[in-house]
């Protein structure tokens, strides 16, 4: 029997022109863009800069859904509870507890992860339409909870979140061009987390799970597990998505918790791609620019976006980073 | 000591009684094919062993050790591994994937979040050994939809094998093949493992008397006969509940 595994063996450095064309075109697309993102403060104007801190915190919080939806299969309406639990967390830490930032976060990540485990056992019972209800039933849980308790200051919110001190480097978070570089290293970092979270084994077993759950279980994965670790993964992505989203606002509402939210991220995912780990930036960025595009136009902008997003569904197969690859595909 | 046994199981889905009083013992290595009509409780029976499904009462021993039921994971993780009646794969990943993931549920590298897939050199392996015993190497980098079926029915069973199980369940790995696709199936079958156990479940009862030695007919969820090939074929029961004068 053969045991020569080609993909497995050390690789040479290979020669430029040895490389594939698409591989190159891809390194080039790759430097263009992270030279593009590093220069744009310095390029741009503080409304095109805040547009970019904005796509890249909705894309951290799409990436979580997207690690649900995308690569384990589960279809929820309930993930913006997660983001709105990291907003309120660093904000009860902050704001009403008086921690510094380093120990806010963390802890905010640490009690966002039980409440998902937790939830993510009863939730995962489930499927299908079931699994998209009870998510959304336990989101509209925590949202009147939040409305309805006074130490979270009602439908009011909570305001006085800090951004971190960066005072040791020489610069305030306070810059908007600062605080950029911060969301787009903690965009980065979460990223490449991903990246490896689902090129991994476990990776490989939420597309699994997707794929065939009763497969899976017939080859002996305790499927209820992975998929209590793919939400507990997911809402704690969603969670930091929540604490840069109060800090660059320095609030947090119960808006944040609401399912529209939700179903936004959910929109994003099928507009950049599912089960593409750029995906939900792109999807983020479409969306936040034709919204914000129509919304100059027009003031029935929502109109028009649902015909955009039908029309994405309708003829973008796997969305606009399916179609893409499709359109490069056949150029070639 | 056996390498399955069964003890008075029945299964009962509200008034209806599917398995009644069964009792079987597959002794270890045996090729031991389970026939008999429509409704006869076969698939019934495979989901029991499996976990899939509860009984109603009775017991399921896999090497002595009784099966935790509703647990289909832990039954295979005990030893025992099935292929499934209709095709049941990771269908838009390669073939290779399919058999990589089915080879890691055994491999520590399963609890790995960080580490990439590839770095697991042994995994890989394995998953190429797999598809190399039942003719997928020519097909490893193939997206599974892209399959023929006989060859999707190769990989149900590679996708078994891949647990390096004690005993092997197939239910009905032939069905819907073409006669090349079954001859070559029954070939890659014959060359498993000797000390490999097979329980099959198998309408073509050519499929049947090329693998198995002994066979139990089923009928109305009770064991008709057990027995050889030749005793099975000249059971006047049997040949009037099921095989009718064809085989005999």
């Amino acid at each position: 029997m053969s045991t020569e595994v080609t993909s497995c063996e050390p690789r040479a450095v290979p020669k430029l022109s040895a490389i594939p064309v698409s591989r190159r075109f891809h390194a080039l697309l790759f430097v263009a863009l992270a030279v593009g993102l590093c220069a744009l403060p310095a390029v741009v104007s503080g409304y095109t800069m805040t547009l970019a801190v904005e796509i890249m915190i909705a894309g951290i919080f799409t990436s979580g859904i997207n690690l649900l939806t995308g690569y384990t299969g589960l279809v929820s309406l309930g993930q913006a509870m997660f983001l709105g639990l990291g907003g309120y967390g660093i904000a009860i830490g902050t704001a009403l507890l008086g921690w510094p930032l380093w120990v806010s976060a963390p802890v905010t990540l640490v009690v966002v992860a039980a409440i998902a485990a937790a939830i993510g056992a009863i939730c995962t019972r489930t499927r299908g339409v079931e699994f998209l209800l009870i998510t959304l039933a336990f989101s509209q849980m925590f949202y009147g909870a939040v409305v309805k308790l006074r130490w979270t200051n009602g439908s009011d919110g909570m305001t006085g979140i800090p951004r971190p001190d960066l005072s040791l480097l020489g610069v305030s978070a306070d810059s908007p061009a600062t605080f950029y570089y911060y969301v787009l290293a903690v965009s980065v970092l979460a990223l490449l987390l991903l990246w490896r979270i689902v090129n991994s084994p476990f990776g490989s077993i939420l597309v699994g799970i997707r794929e065939n759950e009763r497969r899976m279980m017939s080859m002996g994965y305790a499927v209820a597990n992975y998929k209590i670790g793919s939400f507990t993964l997911a809402a704690m992505v969603c969670a930091v998505a929540g604490i840069l989203q109060a800090q660059y606002t320095y609030f947090v509402s119960p808006d944040t918790m609401s399912w529209q939210t939700s179903g936004e991220g959910v929109l994003m995912v099928i507009i950049g791609g599912a089960s593409v780990i750029f995906g939900p930036f792109v999807g983020a960025a479409v969306f936040v620019v034709v919204k914000q595009a129509l919304s100059l136009i027009t003031d029935e902008y929502n109109l028009f976006f649902g015909i955009f997003f039908m029309l994405v569904v309708a003829f973008f197969r796997g969305g606009v980073l399916g179609a893409l690859s499709t359109l490069i595909g056949r150029r070639r | 000591m056996s390498a399955l046994e069964i003890r008075n199981l029945r299964k009962a889905f509200g008034g209806l009684q599917v398995i009644s009083d069964l009792d079987l013992r597959v002794p270890s290595g045996a090729r031991h094919a389970v026939i008999g009509p429509n409704g006869a409780g076969k698939t019934t029976l495979f989901n029991i062993i499996t976990g899939w499904q509860r009984p109603t009462s009775g017991e399921i021993l896999i090497q002595g050790i009784p099966v935790q039921q509703g647990r289909p994971d832990l039954v295979t993780r005990g030893g025992l591994s099935r292929s499934f009646q209709k095709n049941m794969l990771l269908e838009s990943v390669t073939v290779l994937e399919n058999l990589r993931v089915a080879c890691q549920a055994f491999h520590a590298s399963r609890h790995s979040v960080f580490r990439p897939c590839r770095s697991f050199s042994d995994v890989v392996r394995k998953a190429h050994d797999a598809a190399e015993q039942m003719h997928l190497d020519n097909v490893l980098h193939r997206n599974v939809n892209a399959l023929s079926y006989g060859q999707k029915r190769q990989l149900e069973v590679a996708i078994a094998l891949c647990a390096e199980p004690k005993i092997l369940l197939m239910d009905e790995p032939a069905a819907g093949t073409s006669p090349d696709e079954r001859a070559n199936l029954i070939k890659l079958i014959n060359g498993l493992s000797s000390e490999l156990t097979i329980l099959l479940v198998e309408h073509d009862m050519d499929v049947v008397f090329a693998i198995c030695d002994v066979i139990t007919v089923l009928s109305y969820g009770k064991v008709l006969a057990t027995g050889t090939r030749a005793e099975i074929q000249s059971n006047p029961q049997v040949i009037e509940a099921y095989l009718g004068q064809h085989h005999a």
